[in-house]
């Protein structure tokens, strides 16, 4: 029952979103221009026509890293509800849990993992 | 049958309130921000539409509505509305479970106001907000330009370095409450006497550090960089659409999360604390509405807060941004979580 609720709410929203994306075309004049739907460039014409090529490798690094840490997260929550009737033996058992997470994060922080990739420039 | 009849109703009318909340005031945030800029800068800001410019909101609405639909030529069409779709509906959901105030009886009828008291409150917040990214790479992605792509990619970085310290953060008062309900952490609170922030100040600072970072708020805004980028992903949106993107991310997801950080820390609805000790309501005589005062007070003052940080700080550099997140806060985070776990005992009784 606590969910359908939310369900509805999922739909509403979902309507409202919709009618917010079809504001401007069911509103706005319509007077094409050549060049109106020309991607921005400072004024000068495409270089390159796509600009989905490549991208700073530094951003992949930390997709990497939030993968390994959010997998850690999603196993403490439960941990964090449940510590109460666990004592001493959970927390023992979650201490090591995070000294290992945190030896990996170390390990990650040498390895220069954690520092912003620049790239390399050649003189 | 009929209960459930009237379980729809209720739930309908709730539905009703936090749309008003969310669109309406989030609407007029906009004048509530350029109104704190305007004086931050010792300027009268929006004076002309309406006394002292209150009509301005309304007056941009409709400038926005009346602009003509433009799509970037080279740009994905699905993926480009898809990246609307998904920055509001995840930001909006998560007043769902945003508790105002305590449970109270109508006709009989016993209601908390709390659209739905799930059991597993937190983790709903934190997976809605992970959601955003998807919103932004999207936006950037779909638009096939230089400038919205370095702008989404940036922004993503920063989310998702920001999104395992939040996490981490969060864990401490989790902790102590020993619920994942936000309307029972609220009741804890008030049980243990103890607003959490007390025991939990560096996790607060951990959390408020996160929240500028995933709502893109000033120190942190350098996928806007509008000397650079010109306001990086929403490059290539034109009217409404680019209209929401700021509503959804300046003023949706800082009220929602400001909500959250006054439900894990500030205790919620409860009035003033002395820890260990007891409650002090200066507002009394307010009577069964000073709960929802005090839960207004307390979110519209880290509103104000971090709207003057974002009107008097320069921003940080992307490398800076996700090092601090990195470096400084998560460790932070994890160091907390163990202190946390030896005091806990010493709290719940």
């Amino acid at each position: 029952m606590d969910y359908i609720a939310f369900l509805i709410f999922f739909g509403v929203m979902v309507g409202i979103a919709l009618v917010f994306v079809s504001l401007n075309w069911l509103f706005g004049p319509k007077t094409p221009q050549e060049y109106e739907d020309y991607p921005y460039e400072c004024g000068v014409p495409l270089y390159d026509k796509s600009a989905q090529t490549t991208f700073h490798q530094g951003y992949y690094l930390l997709g990497l890293l939030l993968l390994l840490f959010d997998i850690e997260a999603a196993f403490l929550f439960p941990w964090t509800i449940v510590y109460r009737y666990l004592g001493v033996f959970g927390f023992i058992e979650m201490f090591l849990f995070i000294l290992i997470l945190t030896y990996g994060l170390l390990y990650a922080w040498r390895k220069g993992a954690l520092n912003w990739q620049f790239e390399m420039e050649e003189i | 049958m009929e209960s459930v009849w009237v379980d729809l109703l209720v739930a309908v009318i709730k539905i009703l309130v936090i749309l008003g909340i969310a669109l309406g005031l989030g609407a007029y945030l906009t004048w509530v921000e350029r109104k704190v800029a305007a004086h931050i800068q010792r300027r009268p800001g929006p004076m002309v539409v309406g006394w002292h410019g209150l009509l301005q909101p309304i007056a941009d609405g409709l400038k926005l509505i009346t602009k003509e639909d433009l799509f970037p030529r080279y740009g994905n069409r699905f993926l480009y509305n898809l990246a609307l779709v998904m920055a509001l509906v995840p930001a909006t959901l998560v007043f769902a479970v945003i508790p105002f105030g305590p449970e109270f009886e109508v006709f009989g009828y016993r209601v908390k106001p709390i659209l739905t008291d799930v059991n597993v409150g937190i983790l709903l917040v934190f997976g809605l907000g992970s959601l955003a990214v998807y919103a932004i790479a999207l936006a950037g992605w779909a638009s096939n330009s230089k400038y919205p792509l370095i702008g989404s990619m940036r922004k993503a970085g920063i989310i998702i370095s920001y999104e395992v310290a939040i996490t981490f953060a969060v864990m401490g008062p989790l902790i102590l409450a020993g619920t994942l309900s936000t309307y029972q952490i609220v009741q804890n609170q008030i049980e243990q006497n103890l607003w959490y922030i007390w025991v939990q100040p560096v996790a607060f600072v951990v959390y408020m550090f996160s929240l500028l970072a995933e709502t893109g708020r000033v120190p942190f805004d350098i996928q806007e960089a509008e000397a650079e980028l010109v306001t990086g992903f929403t490059v290539e949106y034109g009217g409404m659409k680019f209209g929401l993107f700021p509503l959804v991310e300046w003023y949706i997801e800082v009220l929602t999360l400001s909500a959250i950080a006054v439900v894990l820390f500030l205790g919620g609805w409860s009035p003033l604390n002395i820890p260990f000790v007891g409650f002090v309501d200066p507002l009394f005589f307010l009577g069964p509405l000073s709960p929802y005062a005090w839960f207004l007070l307390k979110v519209t003052a880290l509103f104000l807060f971090i709207l003057w940080l974002h009107w008097t700080l320069p921003r940080y550099r992307i490398d800076q941004i996700t090092e601090i997140a990195w470096k400084i806060m998560l460790p932070l985070a994890l160091l907390n979580i163990v202190i946390t776990s030896l005091i806990a005992p010493f709290i719940w009784d």
